[in-house]
């Protein structure tokens, strides 16, 4: 009886195997054909990542994080009197046009006022705080600490005191995730302030710079021209401080975002009235 | 030292996996290629349990990390899913003809592997979800496998003992 028990053992040990490597993979085709709709599973896995996993990989990644944030004040600290001299020299200039602002303010107060028009075309959703960063060779992305809870939906605007940031890619209860505007996949219509030459953008491959994809008529806008979201695509606000155009080629022109991607602490998302 | 005594190479590797895994989703501004060298670093991991610990396991583990991978660095489901599950149904087939080379011979191997995952992923990115295939990126991934590797597999041999 003992060696027919045994191998009955195996079999059914075996069939289970079997079945786990067959469910399993039955699941990921699943998944994989589903990763795209708006499926309550796909949201809940997309839920527990961002809310359990990311801070669990932050506590792991701790060590690393610290050090760099040493490696960081290090370099602050080494560069601290030469910034100083720097910062003196700054506000004395910011003094001079502090002065020539509060002018400029009342006087366009009173222009607004004779031109009837509105203040700003913007809504204030969420100010949110980044949580991480995955800045990687697929995708620049960072995740921000507000959710569908306050109200962030897809394609909202995320921007900073700089101007336009990105574009929120995908909204949980509590987190959100926005799509820098420095990622190779994302495309921006913009429009150059002088000439109202309107074109694309997309992210450069280094992360730096963003070209233009398409430029329409073919007129290349001038060297250091302030590019603005043209509002045609409907996804970003009209008028939307994006860069300034730093380098113009044949058929193409990079544009330099006004904005420090290095440097994003907390983040508006924004809509349009 | 005590406390490694307790866990046996299967367990440490999982350990490597969990903080590769936890450092590559997590960009630091400073060092910009810290987390590729970890993600790479959790590649060669996972490519080692398979070659070496094989398990019933490691599909779950596949699942699990592939998943993970591609929601947080892709935010669509797909890429890492189906890179990590067929090495482990190719590995199946594959074993037999493993099992006859040398250890030089299947270093190269794991070595080509990694390479081979690395630029399926990227293809596969592209052809899914339409991400741009970046060439300089992935050099850097050659490049920075290139360095990696032989420590890696020092490191590895020494925990196997």
């Amino acid at each position: 009886m003992a060696p027919k028990f045994q191998i009955k053992v195996f079999q059914i040990s075996s069939f289970i195997k079997n079945l786990t490597i067959i469910s399993i993979v039955t699941l990921s085709f699943l998944l994989v054909f589903f990763s795209k709709s708006d499926l309550y599973l796909i949201n809940g896995i997309k839920n527990i990542s961002n809310a359990v996993i990311i801070p669990i990989t932050k506590v792991i990644s701790a060590p690393v994080n610290v050090f760099s944030n040493f490696v960081d004040e290090y370099k602050k600290f080494r560069s601290l009197k030469f910034e100083n001299k720097i910062l003196q020299e700054e506000i004395i200039r910011l003094k001079k046009w502090q002065t020539l602002a509060i002018q400029n303010s009342r006087e366009n107060k009173v222009l607004k006022k004779l031109l009837n028009a509105t203040d700003n075309n913007l809504t204030l959703v969420k100010t949110a705080s980044l949580i991480n960063r995955n800045d990687t060779i697929y995708s620049k992305l960072i995740n921000l600490n507000a959710g569908y809870d306050d109200k962030i939906m897809k394609n909202m605007s995320a921007i900073n005191e700089r101007g336009l940031v990105g574009k929120v890619i995908d909204a949980t209860s509590n987190n959100s995730r926005v799509i820098l505007l420095t990622d190779p996949n994302l495309s921006i219509s913009v429009k150059s302030v002088s000439d109202g030459i309107f074109s694309l953008l997309t992210g450069h491959g280094d992360g730096k710079y963003l070209v233009s994809s398409f430029v329409k008529e073919n007129k290349m806008p001038r060297l250091g021209d302030i590019v603005v979201t043209s509002g045609t695509a409907q996804i970003f606000p009209v008028d939307l401080l994006v860069g300034k155009v730093a380098k113009v080629e044949k058929n193409r022109f990079f544009v330099l975002p006004f904005v420090d991607f290095k440097n994003i602490d907390y983040l508006q998302i924004v809509t349009s009235k | 030292m005590e406390f490694s005594k307790f866990l046996n190479p299967s367990s440490k590797l999982n350990i490597i996996l969990i903080i590769s895994f936890s450092i590559s989703v997590n960009s630091f501004i400073l060092f910009p290629n810290v987390n590729n060298v970890f993600y790479i670093l959790f590649h060669l991991t996972l490519i080692y349990l398979i070659f070496y610990h094989y398990h019933y396991y490691l599909y779950v583990v596949a699942l699990i990390y592939g998943i993970l991978f591609d929601i947080l660095l892709l935010n669509n489901i797909g890429v890492h899913l189906i890179t990590f599950l067929s090495l482990l149904i190719l590995f199946i087939f594959l074993r037999k003809y493993l099992i006859s080379l040398s250890s030089y011979q299947i270093i190269f191997i794991y070595f080509i592997t990694l390479i081979i995952l690395l630029l399926i992923e990227q293809s596969l990115a592209n052809l899914i979800h339409n991400y741009k295939f970046n060439m300089s990126a992935f050099l850097n991934f050659f490049l920075i496998s290139l360095i990696i590797f032989i420590p890696t597999v020092f490191l590895f041999t020494k925990l196997d003992k």
